[in-house]
């Protein structure tokens, strides 16, 4: 879980493109969804692409993508309980 | 000045309802859902979603969908016209990207193939059918380009400068907007709902739509409806999502109600945007209820019938309004089962008969724009305020050109160099803010650094109210990342970044954010005249607005696109890209050279279109009084027919001052005009044209103009003088 989270930090920071971000410095419990990273929907769009194709699973809706995205924590937590074990 | 009326003497469409108007208005009376499963392109079982397609296949391949769609409505509006129309004026998101994106799928190296990918290609396709001299303007403003289009021709006409307009919108189904809306997860799988407590996303559809708009007459049994008033503006808010309360749809409402001369309580029906998005719908029904309150005409989104065709999309609900009107009968708002309590709004769920005189049409879209029209049956309305004509004043300006910004082209030039090339991204991006454009590629990094430059360059003190960009290509980075993406991953992943910065006007969408510029804000696409289009538009709309406003013209050089694309790049091993942006106000009192586009005509079946030029100039002697330079720009691809319009100007001119071949400082792009204004308005402030370019000394302008000539496929002429 310590992996996958130190991963997905690094995954955000580069499919964003977050240049004053090091993905040390992202907290696994911060909002990410208008919270200091300053993302919006476009980017967690963006990371569903990317979860989509890096881990094979899917986040269809808005509502759940809200729920999914509230945190590194919640989203490290859905990807391992979807993702077959692949990750 | 008096009023001139404008009516609609012709319309044709294509739609998920059939070809021509019959069978559109055989559904306007029955109603039923059109949208189906995709089947003009074949995507995985998966990714199967209903969309709204126009059944009818075309025989030539070599002619993108788009443009076949464009000229069977043409055909239709008009069959009834001999004389050629002044101008053209479409709104398209896509042009030809369904045939480029098989091309690019299919590694196709070979430029030829690339002939019709302009979005602008469309409506020269169409000028060309109907032998129109121009001008030819291609609006490119997302989903409310078709009722951006009539807007700009509503203006054109009004002005007296042209009679007769073909206007309209087009576009047809392809990936690009397929998967990249399917990405934004803003896509209903079962089909759009407008209005729908349950509806979760518009269908993707496509059509085309043209009306023939004249001035002032009634020539046939159609010419009873006129086009009374329209408005446009900008959210300033976000690249996609509407702004929370409908502001910018209110203003742009308010605004087409005011320019009709009526009040809201007149208004018999509203066509709705209603795309079927939980965000448009509660947006617009938002807007609606602070511009109506509680006394709410008969309203419908027919989106749920026919699918979203984007730029198409506002041509054919004004096909639609015309047609409720002339029926006397109100479309249903296909798709929706139960209103949404929370959107209170009561759409017409059945065809209803009733007298409709007069109807308002609503069109949003990405980058925050706005669109509405107003038409009705013809009216008596107090007079218009009356125009103010006050001349176009060059606040400020700057250029980005291989150089780096004015300052630095300027320098190189006066050294003697040319300034071709391209700059570092890094270069471009000197003075942005990073958290900004992170998001950002090449092209929408110009924009912006051109308009702050050119603010920073006005000393601007106010927010400018508009914002006009012509591009030749638009996002090209964004639109190949995208499709690669794409392909590469056998249509399963995008990027949903990518597919938002690839629209056309997401650049001047930025622009406007950055600077919270809430008037209208237009884009407009034509090769090597985008920039041109982009001023005439902008001399046309802001006649009554007294702010400050930018008109920038910009396009990025892309390593695979660009030469597939552009037929001039190959005309210069150096590859090249810029941009320039100019500050506007309309002023007589303010300090600064003004700008005046005075002359944008095609070339084909046009032979006498240098003297008519020379004869808009003035004459041969007023020519050689009034200019003290002629900047000349001849896009490569051109060469050998613009040299020869060239010297045909030059012999019929008499003109024997400097002539400035200004491509062969800039290199090969499209907008490289927009730069030669910029270096053109600094000539100007300075006297005097630098040394290297006319052998000799400075040449001293003497308190004459600069004449800046483009040749070719058009020709075009934008006056500065001090």
């Amino acid at each position: 879980m310590e992996q996958l989270l130190n991963e997905l930090n690094l995954k955000i920071v580069e499919t964003l493109n977050l240049v004053d971000v090091a993905p040390d410095d992202i907290d696994p419990d911060d909002h990410l969804i208008g919270g200091k990273l300053g993302l919006d929907s476009i980017d967690i769009l963006e990371l569903v692409m990317m979860i989509e194709k890096d881990y094979a699973v899917k986040i269809e809706s808005k509502e759940l993508a809200a729920k999914v995205f509230s945190s590194i924590k919640s989203l490290a937590g859905y990807i391992y309980e979807n993702s077959d074990g692949r990750s | 000045m008096v009023d001139i009326k404008v009516f609609i003497a012709g319309m044709g469409v294509v739609s998920p309802a059939g070809r021509g108007m019959k069978s559109l208005k055989n559904w306007i009376k029955q109603g039923g859902r059109r949208i189906r499963p995709l089947n003009l392109f074949a995507v995985s079982s998966e990714n199967l979603l209903p969309v709204g397609e126009v059944s009818e296949s075309f025989e030539v391949l070599e002619i993108p969908r788009s443009h076949q769609l464009a000229f069977a409505a043409a055909q239709e509006a008009m069959a009834d016209s001999q004389v050629p129309p002044d101008a053209v004026i479409i709104g398209a998101t896509t042009g030809g990207i369904l045939t480029t994106e098989m091309h690019l799928k299919n590694h196709v190296s070979d430029p030829e193939a690339f002939a019709y990918h302009a979005v602008g290609s469309v409506a020269e396709y169409i000028a060309g059918k109907y032998h129109c001299k121009g001008p030819i303007i291609t609006v490119s403003n997302a989903c409310s380009s078709g009722t951006t289009a009539i807007k700009i021709a509503l203006e054109m006409l009004r002005s007296g400068q042209v009679r007769r307009v073909l206007a309209g919108g087009v576009d047809s189904l392809c990936r690009l907007t397929y998967y990249g809306f399917k990405s934004l997860q803003l896509i209903d799988p079962a089909g759009a709902r407008p209005l729908d407590q349950d509806r979760r996303g518009m269908s993707v559809g496509e059509a085309a739509a043209m009306i023939l708009l004249v001035a002032d007459e009634a020539t046939s049994a159609n010419a009873i409806i006129e086009i009374l008033g329209g408005g446009l503006s900008c959210d300033a808010y976000h690249p996609t999502s509407p702004h929370p309360d409908g502001e910018g749809a209110l203003n742009a409402m308010r605004e087409a109600i005011r320019d009709a001369g009526i009040s809201p309580s007149v208004i018999d029906y509203i066509n709705l945007h209603g795309t079927g998005t939980p965000d448009n719908d509660l947006s617009e029904a938002k807007a609606l209820k602070s511009l109506f309150g509680d006394n709410l005409p008969p309203l419908s989104s027919v989106k749920g019938a026919f699918g979203h065709s984007l730029g198409a999309a506002g041509a054919v609900e004004a096909v639609i309004s015309a047609i409720s009107i002339s029926e006397g009968i109100i479309p249903a708002n296909t798709g929706c089962q139960t209103p949404d309590q929370n959107l209170g709004l009561d759409p017409v769920m059945e065809p209803i008969k009733k007298k409709t005189q007069i109807v308002l049409s609503n069109s949003f879209g990405f980058g925050g724009n706005n669109a509405a029209l107003v038409m009705g049956i013809s009216r008596e309305k107090k007079p218009a305020p009356a125009k103010k004509n006050l001349p176009l004043t060059i606040e400020g300006f700057a250029s980005i050109t291989g150089v780096g910004d004015i300052d630095k082209t300027m320098e190189c030039i006066s050294a003697g160099k040319d300034c071709r090339g391209m700059s570092s991204l890094s270069e471009i991006s000197r003075a942005l803010q990073p958290s900004i454009i992170r998001r950002l590629k090449r092209l929408p990094r110009m924009a912006l650094a051109l308009a702050l430059a050119a603010c920073k360059n006005a000393n601007l003190q106010e927010t400018p109210s508009s914002v006009f960009l012509g591009t030749g290509w638009g996002p090209l980075s964004e639109t190949y990342d995208f499709l690669k993406k794409l392909f590469e991953s056998d249509e399963q992943f995008t990027s949903p970044t990518d597919f938002i910065g690839s629209v056309h006007n997401a650049p001047a969408g930025q622009v406007a954010i950055s600077l919270g510029a809430k008037g209208p804000n237009i884009t407009t696409t034509g090769g090597d005249y985008s920039f041109e289009q982009s001023l005439l538009t902008a001399s046309i709309l802001t006649d009554k607005i007294d702010a400050s406003f930018l008109v920038i013209g910009a396009d990025e050089f892309h390593e695979t696109l660009s030469p597939l694309f552009d037929p001039s790049v190959k005309g210069d091993e150096i590859r090249s890209d810029g941009g320039g942006a100019i500050c506007l106000k309309r002023s007589d009192v303010s300090h600064g050279p003004k700008l005046c586009p005075v002359f944008f005509e095609n070339t084909a079946d046009n032979p006498y279109i240098i003297p008519t030029l020379i004869g808009k100039l003035g004459d041969f002697r007023i020519i050689e009084k009034r200019f003290g330079t002629i900047m000349v720009g001849i896009p490569s691809a051109c060469r050998q027919e613009g040299e020869k319009q060239l010297q045909e100007f030059l012999a019929l001119s008499d003109f024997h001052q400097p002539v400035i071949d200004y491509r062969r400082l800039t290199g090969e792009f499209a907008s490289a005009s927009a730069v030669a204004t910029a270096l053109a308005a600094e000539f100007i402030r300075n006297g005097k044209i630098p040394a290297s370019l006319c052998d000799g000394d400075d040449y001293s302008l003497d308190g004459k103009g600069i004449l800046i000539v483009g040749f070719g496929k058009f020709v075009t002429a934008i006056e500065i003088t001090p």
